[in-house]
């Protein structure tokens, strides 16, 4: 059957190892960072991270790197820097050395940290401190446009934003790196696709990894987007890693568990480098044959919507989905949605095995009083 | 300059068929402007194969379109300015249009109906229907569970005036793909694989659909979806019976035909759809096939109306277990399979060990899943919002240059000009009266809201605007956005009231 197809299609092989895009989530939530400024201050954590970003950089000639900062109430590209219509102030205080101190000034505002040079240093490989300047330029312009009134409003960290973008960011490199069958790659069916007939072909795709730096604890407003971002991950095979210096999420580990990344939540945020160029540096194919770290045992469990109270058998509105700890509500009304529920299990015990039988549909349309002269006969053969 | 831009772009769609025809022979002269060349070039020696190419749909016809334009020797940039509002244009397309906040019905009983007649044996898609009708219904059903997790499926099979049964009714989709793909490919190699043959039944088709659905709880959606290649339905009674029985169960049919619309499938799709036709679609090419295909992976709305004639049907509150996962050192049985695994997900309520989630428990019948399996589901009740095409005046206004979501640059506006604005409504309805042959194809019931209402087309400056947040995004993004992530990027990295 397959001979009518008659066209011969070649994959083409290429021996260079595959382009890898590392896009980093910075958590910069100013409140976590000033928690965390006895043992890891921001500014060494950005030059621990700029050395892993350099690293990255250099493990692969077609490498790329992209990094977003989840602030406190804005996400926003560290690198690539956006020319976009949201300015951002040229950077005034200009220091004469383009690289940090690894244990440079303890603010956890940042306000002292160093900006774009105003020339460049000749003993420094250009692609690095491209990134470094970049980063170190948008990021101080961050901090600085950030006022008392944005870190009062909110504890936490926009994360899903952040993700979303990453996400946005390596799709499109995933659609510029395989320019040859756009058809197939936008769609997010083809990775499923039987590739009986479609052409595997052409280039060896990007392969992208998300890491999230995170010192934010709870996250429960983001839920939603952020679920949604870990499905889009898991289906375009993105494994989100998780470096948790501070806080706990249930949110996060769920995101590494159900996308194949590693999460890690290390004793001493002070070894932060390490860390990262042990167990984040391999890409998912270096992964394969190593042994990650593991998160061991992920808390599935679902707190219901009434109490926040974690429950293992629950009560799910079919409408809105929402999840309570008991059957009792108040009027049978849902507490989210409104809708009148009756109780019943899920599932009707089906008698599955009893339509198995050849007679099914006689005792169909015994059931069915209304259907005088229909019985069809399923077993007879009917030719024209 | 702008203005012959939509003229030219009908003119093109138009003669399109006849001049992907024509051109199988010719020199590919302005292939360059669109990078894709290359691929044509390889396929071109391959003579008759090439037409099964052709049929895939617009990627082949935008090239043949250009040489056609060429002639009228239109500038380079125009024609590649076309292309790609063409190829946006299609894209946009396919979004769904879920972005509506109804409600669905979330929890979907469905059966699938494969016409396995002889009718399948057409060549009109490559290499015929059955083959590839079998290769997207498996992409389908991988789909369908990706955006329905706590829904069941089955998979019937019309042959020979008989409806046979391909898989029971179950949540698990790697049941339902063997099952799909065993009809090729038995698994019992004393089986032989089975071709279209003899006719499909509708109405037998229907009773098993109905007797399949018949225990499903009233809450789920009762849904049967029918892939039918054939012009006719050989039926051993009076299949308006069927068709009252199944409105009486609340079964709602969709149908998907090829080649063209029966009288019959209209009134089975209309009678159980409370009037509404739209669910009857017909599939011209193979790529249409697909996207119809995947059309009904999104929940259906419920009706007001039908909530209204039987309001316990509507809403229950279910009793769901979400267990946890174990880690053993020693190998156990498992509930499911019986065979010895270790790890797994105990269920809360009996303590039945499980493989995989979401299942139901084999032995208390609880269903088991993850608070994320329900998640998963939120983007359909929580739908992000279609985004709108931006006009030049607009860009100009917003003063956009780059995507947000993933800081591609946006083609500069041009020069402020009068009449740009006047034209940019006419040349919309123009490509409304382009997409004729379709045949109602994806377009579903007009919806009050003007806005949504509009079809989605591809924007003159290339980008679209959240309605929220005022982000304009890349077509790509917007596709990314709407059909994968459902999160809009703009929106959720400013929070409301920051800077
Ligand atoms: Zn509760
Ligand atoms: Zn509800
Ligand atoms: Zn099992
Ligand atoms: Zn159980
Ligand atoms: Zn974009
Ligand atoms: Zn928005």
């Amino acid at each position: 059957m397959n001979a009518i197809d008659g066209t011969v299609r070649q994959v083409k092989t290429d021996d260079t190892p595959p382009p890898s895009l590392l896009a980093i989530v910075l958590d910069t939530n100013p409140h976590a960072w000033a928690h965390l400024s006895s043992t890891l201050p921001l500014s060494s954590a950005i030059a621990n991270l700029l050395v892993f970003i350099n690293a990255h950089l250099a493990s692969g000639n077609a490498n790329e790197v992209a990094v977003i900062a989840s602030h406190s109430r804005r996400a926003q590209w560290l690198y690539p820097t956006p020319k976009g219509p949201i300015s951002h102030h040229p950077s005034s205080n200009g220091d004469a050395n383009g690289d940090i101190e690894m244990n440079g000034v303890s603010h956890p505002n940042g306000s002292t940290t160093t900006t774009t040079p105003a020339k460049e240093n000749a003993n420094k490989y250009r692609p690095f401190s491209t990134v470094e300047n970049a980063i170190l330029s948008n990021l101080s312009n961050l901090l600085s446009s950030t006022t008392e009134s944005d870190l009062a409003s909110t504890p936490t960290t926009l994360i899903g934003g952040a993700l979303s973008l990453a996400l946005t960011h390596i799709a499109k490199s995933t659609l510029l790196h395989s320019p040859v069958d756009p058809l197939a790659s936008d769609n997010p069916l083809s990775a499923l696709a039987d590739s009986e007939s479609v052409a595997r072909t052409q280039r060896i795709p990007l392969t992208s990894r998300i890491l999230i730096i995170s010192v934010s604890g709870d996250l429960a407003n983001q839920y939603i987007p952020v679920m949604n971002s870990i499905f889009a991950a898991q289906r375009k095979r993105i494994p989100i890693d998780i470096l948790k210096l501070a806080g706990d999420t249930v949110l996060l580990q769920q995101a590494s568990d159900a996308t194949g990344g590693v999460y890690m939540k290390p004793e001493r945020p002070e070894g932060l480098l390490q860390y990262l160029m042990m167990a984040f540096l391999p890409d998912a194919v270096a992964r394969r044959s190593l042994v990650m770290p593991s998160a061991g045992g992920v808390d599935f469990r679902a707190a219901c919507f009434c109490h926040r109270k974690v429950v293992d058998i629950g009560y799910v509105c079919s409408v809105c989905l929402s999840i309570f700890c008991e059957p009792n509500l108040p009027g049978n009304l849902c507490l989210t949605c409104g809708s009148y529920l009756s109780l019943r299990a899920a599932q009707t015990a089906t008698p599955a095995l009893v339509a198995r039988k050849k007679k099914k549909r006689k005792r169909v349309a015994g059931t069915d009083s209304a259907t005088p002269s229909g019985t069809p006969a399923a077993t007879t053969p009917m030719h024209p | 300059m702008a203005d012959s831009d939509y003229d030219f772009e009908e003119d093109a769609s138009d003669d399109e068929y006849i001049g992907s025809k024509a051109a199988s022979g010719r020199s590919s002269r302005a292939s360059g402007a669109v990078g894709l060349g290359k691929r044509k070039t390889q396929e071109k020696e391959k003579g008759k194969a090439t037409l099964a190419w052709e049929r895939r749909g617009s990627e082949a016809s935008i090239e043949y379109d250009l040489e056609l334009d060429g002639d009228l020797d239109l500038g380079e940039e125009s024609i590649r300015q076309s292309v790609q509002e063409k190829e946006e244009e299609r894209k946009r397309k396919r979004l769904r249009k879920d972005t509506k906040p109804f409600q669905r019905g979330i929890i979907r009983h469905v059966v699938l109906v494969l016409d396995l007649s002889e009718a399948m044996l057409e060549k009109d898609m490559r290499p015929n229907r059955y083959i590839t009708m079998i290769k997207y219904t498996q992409e389908y059903v991988r789909e369908f569970f990706e955006q329905n997790p706590i829904s069941q499926m089955s998979v019937l099979g019309m042959h020979d005036g008989l409806c046979i049964r391909v898989s029971e009714l179950s949540g698990n989709p790697a049941d339902h793909i063997a099952a799909i793909q065993g009809l090729r490919f038995p698994r019992n190699p004393k089986d032989i694989p089975k071709e279209p043959k003899g006719s499909p039944s509708l109405q037998n088709a229907l009773e098993l659909a109905r007797a399949t659905l018949y225990h499903t709880p009233s809450h789920g959606t009762r849904e049967v979806i029918i892939v039918f290649g054939s012009l006719l339905s050989l039926d051993p009674g009076d299949i308006h019976q069927t068709i009252k029985a199944c409105v009486r169960d609340r079964i709602r049919v969709s149908i998907i035909g090829m080649s063209a619309r029966l009288r019959i499938c209209q009134e089975i799709v209309s009678r159980t759809n409370a009037g509404d036709e739209s669910e009857y679609v017909v599939a011209t090419d193979q790529e249409l096939l697909r996207e119809l295909l995947l059309a009904t992976t999104t929940p259906p709305v419920v009706r007001k109306d039908r909530s209204a004639a039987s309001a316990e049907s509507t809403a229950a509150l279910m009793m769901m277990g979400f267990p946890s996962r174990v880690v053993q050192d020693v190998p156990t049985l498992c509930a499911c399979h019986g065979v010895l695994t270790s790890g797994g997900y105990t269920c809360p309520r009996c303590a039945a060990k499980v493989c995989s989630l979401p299942v139901t428990c084999p032995s208390c019948q609880l269903t088991l899943l993850l608070s994320t399996h329900l998640a998963r589901s939120y983007h359909h009740l929580f739908p992000l919002r279609n985004w709108a095409e931006v006009s030049w005046r607009r860009a100009r206004e917003k003063g956009s240059v780059e995507c947000v979501g993933c800081l591609a640059v946006f083609p500069k506006p041009p020069p402020e000009d009068p009449e740009a604005g006047a034209r940019g409504g006419g040349g919309g309805d123009d490509e409304m009266a382009v997409d004729g042959p379709v045949g109602g194809g994806g377009k579903k019931q007009a919806p009050e809201d003007e806005e949504e209402s509009e079809e989605q087309r591809a924007s003159e400056s290339s980008r679209y605007e959240c309605r929220v947040c005022e982000s304009h995004f890349c077509i790509d993004c917007d596709m990314f956005c709407h059909m994968v992530l459902h999160n809009c990027p703009g929106c959720l990295s400013h929070e409301p009231g920051a800077g």
